[in-house]
């Protein structure tokens, strides 16, 4: 036996307390006169004799109950011989990589007939369990030692389009074995892809007590084609054609030629040649994609004739939707602004947008509603119906860019938004006494993140109360330039200046007007950002707080529904975990084709190199269950804190009980 | 508030036996002036034709006016009686739990009887006894009688044993006028030879009150753990107690003691008042007065 703290020990010192109490303290009795002894007799002794008995048993308990306390503080231990592990009492691991490489050349089954052959090599009573991972771990059967299980649940290893992450394989054992608390003896079936390793190498370290066996499957260098990446536009807004752009890389290649075909909806539509070098890439331009109304289903093959064919298709979706009005409201014969807005959004190069202009005049009997967004340019006053109808339209998700001249100054109001004009200062152009953008918040959706307005020359400057508003620009004397006001569910955008060239010369600077513009509209009309390809394992987003309750359609690749009743009820996302076109209907009514493509590092069929392994391994011997086999007994400190604390207790209860009779004989004294 | 001057602890701090005595029966009589039962002491008793000599403070001037002869307005309180204080100054007197010890209190008691039979003109005297008398102050209402018994009171000193037999044979001589006895003591002997030893007195018509003066750890002992007792009238004597005798064998026997000494006291026609020395003295000289006012 041992002690963690020792030094606690000297609270044996504290025995003397009860020593004292008991012993020195009652035998230090002095005479007491008392009046008259008549009505004393001698008998008494015996009964005093009784009482100094049941005081040294409170006086022993009293003692041990504070040499316990000591050693409790002192935390004893003892060791205790453990009994070699014996292969009954550790658990065998058998993982199957399913990754997508796993499907080239038969590997998984090469893989699933290795793990057979040692769920046949288990003795009687030896248990083991099958898991079968790639970016993910699937466990495929309960710890048994029933073969049966454990070879059907090999047989339920299916190949997938996941991505190998021996990581997460590593991280997952270590939580096996910390709730099994046994030690594992882990069988690793997998190519060994050098892409599946993690970059930092301590990510493959297991616990003490997982013993790793690794099992490369025997397969020789082959070369692998695949379709790498595929650039194509997300929507089309217009009749035009659009431009696809294809990469083809080869690994373990010789200098080929492959025949790349653009495919939409299952038909062919352009095929080409292309020379793809020794290990290298290759690009295709395909300019005839000229989609559909609707959501489309792009792809990209090529002929690759290789080990893994599941590579050589790179899905894409394509959506052909009719470009979104955008209200430009003007004053009569001012037009500067919608001109030069016009063109910035056209410059841009996305036709997302139709912008459709109305002087405040015609503004009466519009309704905003149907508008992507809509713009306030430099007016004056709005008639009350359609400022009423802008407000609401702002409170139920719309939004809405009001810019600031000389002629909204004269109302000392900015319309929609009610903010109060504090005043202007005029800066002429002579003398160069202008203010420029000194202070931009590029975190805000409509500056880009390098953008410079330094150049920008603002003249005349409006003065707002930004109130609650958030401030997205500044001018050099610190007037806000740009506010972002919220406003129920929509926005309201504020720009403190014109867009007409007159009072400032920010149109002219085509490098920040044009990007200002598209990503005000990118922002304000609500574009999203999504791609037309995305991998396996991404997430997608499936309803919003407001779709709550309301049920989303996801049907995969196969054609089979994703999601069971109720996670299409409550389901706020979705991962992606096979490749082809996944279709989401969403509560709001609207289809969607998301493709989903395997990641193209699995395409690297390059195994990794026997040194890796091999430190691998070595790292992964499980001290504990290696000492075990060697047959000797090995000892553990073992704790008896809690015994002694346990002990601590039921004495404190025995004291309590035992002294509370003394001191009832004192309270009828007292 | 008079009642907190009649605490025995109160008065210990009073130095001087006439000022305890004064403080408690003026704080006594004060208490009396509220009670509708009491008020002997001025009451009217007679008219009387007046003789030479006599105090012409009590002379009714009323009377005289409207008679033109002097009469006198005599009161009851003006009937004298013998008190005769028999106090125990034995060694187990000098027991005592708190502030105040038995002897204290006798003195206290004592010293208030006297002053208070002073105040009614009665003739009071004092004999001071433990195995034998000790002191004897004759009954008397000469002037400086008071002083006399209080300082006669201050004086006893804690002697030896207790010995009623050979005192009381004693005393019984100097009694030659009935009167009024009273015993302080803590009456440790056989309630039997006690009430033998007192019973003559009786017999020659004096009123006996025998006050039984004991300490409240004498009438319920309170040990918290086993004592070893030594008997105050003989040191060589000692015992050791349990709280548990304490607590029920010594308390049977105590009350039994009590309880055979007061019915013995009245059944041979005397007072028996069980004094208990945390207990304010009003209790005894209301016995005293009560006692008194029968002999009336």
């Amino acid at each position: 036996m041992g002690f963690l703290t020792p030094l606690f020990l000297g609270g044996f010192l504290a025995v003397g307390l009860p020593i004292w109490l008991h012993l020195l303290r009652k035998h230090k009795t002095t005479p007491t006169p008392f009046s008259s002894l008549m009505f004393f007799e001698r008998r008494e002794q015996s009964s005093i004799k009784h009482r100094r008995l049941r005081y040294l048993l409170l006086f022993a308990l009293r003692t041990l109950l504070l040499i316990l306390i000591a050693l409790a503080f002192a935390q004893p231990y003892i060791q205790r011989k453990l009994l070699p592990a014996t292969r009954a009492s550790r658990i065998t691991v058998l993982a199957i990589d399913n990754s997508l490489s796993m499907r080239a050349g038969g590997r998984l089954d090469q893989a699933k007939r290795m793990a057979k052959s040692e769920v046949a090599g288990l003795r009687p009573g030896e248990r083991a369990e099958v898991l079968a991972f790639g970016s993910r771990v699937q466990l495929l059967s309960e710890i048994t030692d029933d073969h049966a299980p454990l070879n059907g649940g090999i047989d339920a290893v299916e190949p997938s389009d996941a991505r190998t992450s021996y990581a997460e394989l590593v991280r997952s054992l270590r939580s096996i074995a910390q709730a099994a608390k046994q030690p594992l003896e882990v069988h690793l079936y997998s190519d060994m892809q050098q892409s599946g390793m993690p970059s930092n190498f301590n990510d493959l370290r297991v616990s003490a007590d997982v013993r790793m066996e690794l099992h490369p499957i025997d397969a020789r260098p082959e070369p692998n084609f695949t379709v790498e990446n595929v650039v194509a536009p997300r929507r089309v807004y217009d009749n035009k054609k659009a431009r696809v752009l294809a990469t083809i890389a080869g690994f373990d290649n010789q200098k080929s030629m492959r025949r790349v075909s653009l495919v939409l909806n299952q038909r062919e539509i352009e095929s080409k040649t292309v020379e793809v070098p020794e290990n290298g890439r290759a690009t295709v331009e395909f300019v005839s994609l000229e989609p559909p109304f609707g959501p489309n289903r792009g792809e990209v093959r090529i002929d690759s004739a290789d080990a893994l064919p599941n590579d050589d298709h790179f899905y894409f979706s394509v959506e052909h939707v009719e470009p979104r009005h955008v209200l430009f409201v003007h004053e009569n014969g001012n037009t500067r602004g919608l001109f030069y807005f016009q063109n910035a959004l056209e410059s841009s190069g996305k036709s997302a947008f139709v912008i459709d202009p109305a002087t405040v005049d015609q503004t009466a009997n519009i309704a905003p509603a149907k508008y992507a967004f809509v713009v306030l340019s430099d007016v004056s006053s709005l008639p009350p119906a359609f400022e009423n109808e802008l407000r609401g339209y702002v409170r139920n998700g719309g939004s809405v860019l009001i810019t600031l001249g000389s002629r909204a100054v004269s109302n000392n109001r900015v319309p929609v938004a009610d903010t109060r004009v504090e005043g202007t200062s005029y800066t002429g152009r002579e003398g160069e006494r202008f203010q420029t953008a000194a202070w931009l918040d590029t975190s805000h959706p409509a500056i880009l993140k390098d953008a410079r307005w330094d150049e920008v020359k603002f003249y005349w400057a409006i003065r707002l109360n930004p109130g609650k508003a958030r401030v997205a620009a500044r001018l050099s004397d610190g007037t806000p330039l740009l506010l972002d006001e919220q406003s129920g569910e929509g926005h309201i955008l504020v720009f403190a200046s014109t867009l007409d060239n007159v009072e400032n010369d920010f149109p002219v600077h085509k490098c920040c007007f044009v990007p200002f513009v598209e990503q005000t509209a990118h922002y304000l009309g609500r574009l999203d950002d999504t791609q037309a390809a995305v991998f396996v394992g991404a997430f997608e987003e499936l309803r919003d707080s407001k779709e709550k309750g309301a049920a989303v359609d996801v049907l995969d690749p196969r054609g089979e529904r994703a999601l069971s009743l109720e996670e299409a009820a409550r389901a706020q996302n979705i991962q992606f975990t096979m490749a082809g076109f996944y279709d989401i209907r969403r509560p709001s009514g609207r289809n969607e084709v998301v493709a989903v493509n395997a990641d193209r590092r699995e395409s690297d069929l390059t195994p990794a190199p026997p040194e890796a392994l091999n430190i691998w391994k070595s790292m992964a011997q499980g001290t504990a269950s290696t000492n075990g086999e060697s047959g000797e007994a090995q000892s553990k400190p073992f704790s008896l804190w809690w015994y002694v604390m346990l002990a601590v207790l039921a004495l404190a209860v025995v004291e309590s009980l035992l002294g509370n009779r003394h001191l009832s004989v004192d309270k009828e004294a007292a | 508030m008079i009642q907190q001057f009649l605490d025995p602890a109160v008065l210990a701090s009073i130095s001087g036996l006439d000022l305890i005595a004064k403080t408690v029966v003026n704080g006594f009589v004060a208490g009396l002036h509220r009670s509708p039962d009491f008020g002997f002491s001025q009451e009217f008793a007679e008219y009387r034709a007046y003789n030479e000599g006599d105090d012409l403070r009590h002379v009714d001037w009323n009377v005289f006016a409207r008679t033109d002869r002097c009469f006198l307005k005599r009161y009851r309180g003006e009937t004298n009686t013998q008190v005769l204080v028999l106090l125990d100054t034995s060694a187990s007197m000098s027991f005592g739990s708190h502030t105040v010890h038995k002897l204290d209190f006798a003195r206290f008691l004592a010293s208030s009887l006297c002053y208070m039979a002073n105040l009614q003109r009665d003739a009071a005297g004092l004999i001071v006894f433990d195995a034998d008398v000790v002191n004897y102050i004759p009954p008397s209402t000469r002037q400086g009688q008071i002083f006399r018994l209080l300082h006669a009171i201050e004086k006893a000193e804690v002697g030896t044993h207790t010995d009623f037999a050979a005192p009381f044979t004693h005393f019984q001589n100097f009694l030659r006028r009935k009167g009024l006895v009273i015993v302080l003591s803590d009456f440790y002997a056989d309630p039997e030879l006690i009430i033998k030893t007192v019973e003559p007195l009786r017999y020659k018509g004096n009123e006996v009150i025998l006050f039984h003066i004991l300490d409240p750890q004498e009438i319920a002992p309170k040990f918290r753990e086993p004592m070893l007792l030594v008997d105050m009238e003989n040191r060589a004597a000692s015992l050791e107690v349990s709280p548990e005798y304490a607590r029920h064998d010594y308390r049977r026997k105590i009350d039994a003691h009590i309880e055979s000494l007061s019915s013995k006291a009245k059944s041979a026609g005397m007072d028996y008042f069980l004094m208990n020395t945390s207990r304010p003295l009003d209790e005894g000289l209301r016995e005293y007065l009560f006692i008194r006012q029968g002999r009336m």
